[in-house]
């Protein structure tokens, strides 16, 4: 009895704290996310390889100017095939023409493809997928149908199909061999996998009541699925592009080591490793120095990209 | 005409599936005068819930009105186009939803989310719409309102978020609130204190409310008047206190002698009303009640009797009241 006198008495003297809940900051699923993804070292230090070689392609002209001295496309055929040295760190090909030059205005072309492919197919395959899942009917069946077509002939074939009609002229504009637009017909052929993933997700979120309720204070559908809707399969989407530039930076190459890329004179590390191809007993690194660029290039947006995806995705945590 | 605020009238609609066809609501007239509250009482499938959604043009496919009339101020809602629409949800008629759990979006803070109907209707700017949102939510019973704000919907309980649907429903200022068995999904304390809330928030703002339950002590706490629906069809409706001294449908009969009540004797069981609901795809003949209904005469079974006036203030659906015999009596 005594016993649970004092126990009763504790219990009352304890004051009880409401503001618990408050006390602790409230954590959004971006900052939560971000801070799996800064736990993950080795992800992070490849991110950190990433973010160099993206600082690299973009301040090529200044490499150009400050670093080597040369342009990617100066040509001296009294200085062809020459050793690694101090007037040429990595060597010149049989033009003559600076590697390591040309090595930095590829890295543009490669993470520039790569990274603007994605952004473009994550818009068409986002746009589609969530406006399919929303509406659904008919709707829903011609889109993904298309889908479906899309994703039944393989990729490469598709690619060299439209390439190899390249230039061409649509209407005003020329459509020619230049990162942009390999970057547009990269997309358009590839943005079937992301369309189906929203859509699965949209498919799963607007049954749920809260979209129901934002109906009902009178939101119109633009809004529903632009505001309402795309923030809830945005992690989706994440997770879809975070191993989306490893693979476009390769498929890229391929498309240029075909010849059906980025044409010489400007320099891709696909074309780089094409041409080096007749000079292979020659001139060894020539053929070695692109390709561990595309190794690195690619192996980092990869393991980053992996680090991504376990920070993101909602279904893994 | 008398000038309601809201006036159904012979309201049809249908949910065609590969059965055959749901007739969810089967001819429903009601009408709701502003600052009042107005309780829709029925079992699960009578065609509460497909009436309001109806009224806010929020059916989902394949559902849809196949006739009748929701005049809103003398506009008919069932033939307004969705922009049209999309003005009236919110700004005037506004909508809560029976899981709280679920009807917040988990990706927005509970602030943007209340602001919401402000920035869509009043174009109010993100800042001045997030403090109208603490003030709503102040109002409403919410501690701390301005850190409240800025906590996302899964850090609020069950009883918050309704709180914060509440806030949110109101915070246009519409004329009509609906609430869809508000408090179905809280336990009970909470039920009381959301029900207090809807009741202060009739008085104060003077919102005309349509409160959806299957809770007829609900309504006895709350509704001016009532309307009893039965396999999509209104058995009863008029002023509660009327409706549960002397139902004028064997349904609402029923269903007000099978409450458990305190004073009953020691070991007398429950009265439940004996049979199923109706198949809405195949409802029975005549009146869908008459399979279960103990007052049941021939007619009952041959004919749906129309919406009559049965003694001073009630409208009922039944032969048998409608020629003029009393239920209570009749039973005893």
């Amino acid at each position: 009895m005594a016993v649970d006198q004092t126990t009763i008495t504790q219990l009352e003297g304890t004051p009880v704290q409401y503001e618990g809940g408050l006390a602790r900051p409230a954590q959004s699923y971006w900052s939560e996310s971000w801070e799996r993804l800064r736990g993950s070292h080795f992800g992070m230090f490849f991110g950190g390889v990433l973010v160099v070689l993206a600082v690299i392609a973009i301040t090529a002209p200044l490499f150009s100017a400050f670093v080597t001295h040369l342009a990617p496309t100066s040509v001296n055929l009294n200085d062809s095939f020459a050793p690694f040295s101090r007037a040429h760190p990595l060597g010149t090909d049989e033009l003559g023409r600076d590697t390591l030059t040309r090595l930095v205005y590829g890295a543009r072309v490669s993470l520039g493809v790569g990274f603007l492919t994605v952004a473009i197919y994550l818009l068409i395959g986002g746009s589609v997928g969530i406006s399919a899942g929303f509406y659904g009917g008919w709707w829903d069946d011609l889109l993904m149908r298309f889908v479906d077509i899309l994703l039944a002939i393989p990729t490469i074939y598709l690619l060299i199909m439209i390439t190899s009609m390249l230039p061409l002229p649509i209407g005003p504009i020329i459509i020619r061999h230049d990162a942009f637009s390999l970057s547009t017909i990269i997309a358009i052929t590839v943005w079937g996998t992301v369309a189906r993933l929203v859509r699965g997700e949209v498919l799963t979120v607007k049954n749920r009541d809260f979209i129901l309720a934002t109906r009902s204070i009178g939101a119109s559908n633009l809004r529903l699925m632009l505001r309402h809707l795309l923030p809830n399969v945005l992690p989706v989407m994440i997770v879809a592009a975070s191993l989306g530039v490893g693979q476009i930076i390769l498929l890229e190459a391929a498309l240029d080591f075909i010849g059906l890329g980025v044409q010489p004179p400007t320099a891709s590390w696909g074309n780089m490793l094409l041409n080096a191809q007749s000079y292979f007993y020659h001139s060894t690194s020539l053929v070695i120095l692109p390709g561990i660029c595309i190794v690195l290039a690619v192996l980092s947006a990869n393991i980053f990209g992996n680090a991504v995806r376990d920070a993101f995705d909602p279904r893994l945590k | 005409m008398a000038d309601h605020l809201l006036e159904v009238q012979d309201l049809h609609t249908v949910f065609p599936t590969k059965d055959g066809v749901v007739k969810a609501v089967d001819g429903v007239s009601f009408h709701l005068d502003p600052g009042e509250t107005l309780g829709i009482v029925g079992e699960s499938g009578s065609g509460k819930s497909v009436t309001v959604l109806s009224v806010m043009r929020l059916l989902q496919r394949p559902g849809r009105i196949a006739s009748g009339r929701i005049l809103y101020k003398g506009r008919d809602l069932a033939k307004a186009s969705d922009p049209e629409m999309q003005e009236i949800r919110g700004e005037e008629i506004a909508m809560i939803f029976q899981d709280p759990m679920t009807s917040m979006n988990p990706v927005f803070k509970t602030g943007w989310q209340v602001g919401e109907p402000l920035r869509l209707h009043k174009n109010f700017d993100a800042k001045k719409a997030l403090k109208e949102a603490v003030g709503f939510l102040h109002k409403v019973g919410i501690p701390e309102a301005d850190k409240r704000a800025d906590q996302y919907p899964h850090e609020f309980s069950g009883g918050m978020r309704q709180r914060a649907m509440i806030a949110m429903g109101l915070s246009t200022g519409p004329n009509v609130l609906i609430a869809d068995e508000p408090t179905t999904a809280l336990d009970v304390t909470i039920q009381a204190q959301i029900l207090d809330l809807l009741r202060k928030v009739n008085h104060d703002f003077g919102t005309a409310t349509i409160l959806i339950t299957h809770n007829l002590g609900v309504v006895a706490g709350m509704c001016e008047r009532v309307m009893v629906m039965y396999a999509g069809k209104v058995a009863e409706q008029g002023p509660t206190e009327d409706v549960f001294a002397n139902p004028k449908h064997p349904y609402t009969w029923s269903l007000l002698r099978s409450i458990p009540r305190l004073d009953a004797q020691e070991h007398e069981p429950l009265r439940a009303i004996e049979g199923l609901p109706p198949d809405l795809i195949n409802p029975p003949t005549g009146c869908p009640f008459h399979p279960r209904c103990p007052f049941r005469i021939d007619r009952c079974i041959r004919e749906m009797p129309p919406l009559e006036p049965v003694g001073p203030t009630q409208l009922a659906t039944c032969w048998v009241t409608q020629a003029g015999r009393d239920l209570n009596e009749a039973a005893s």
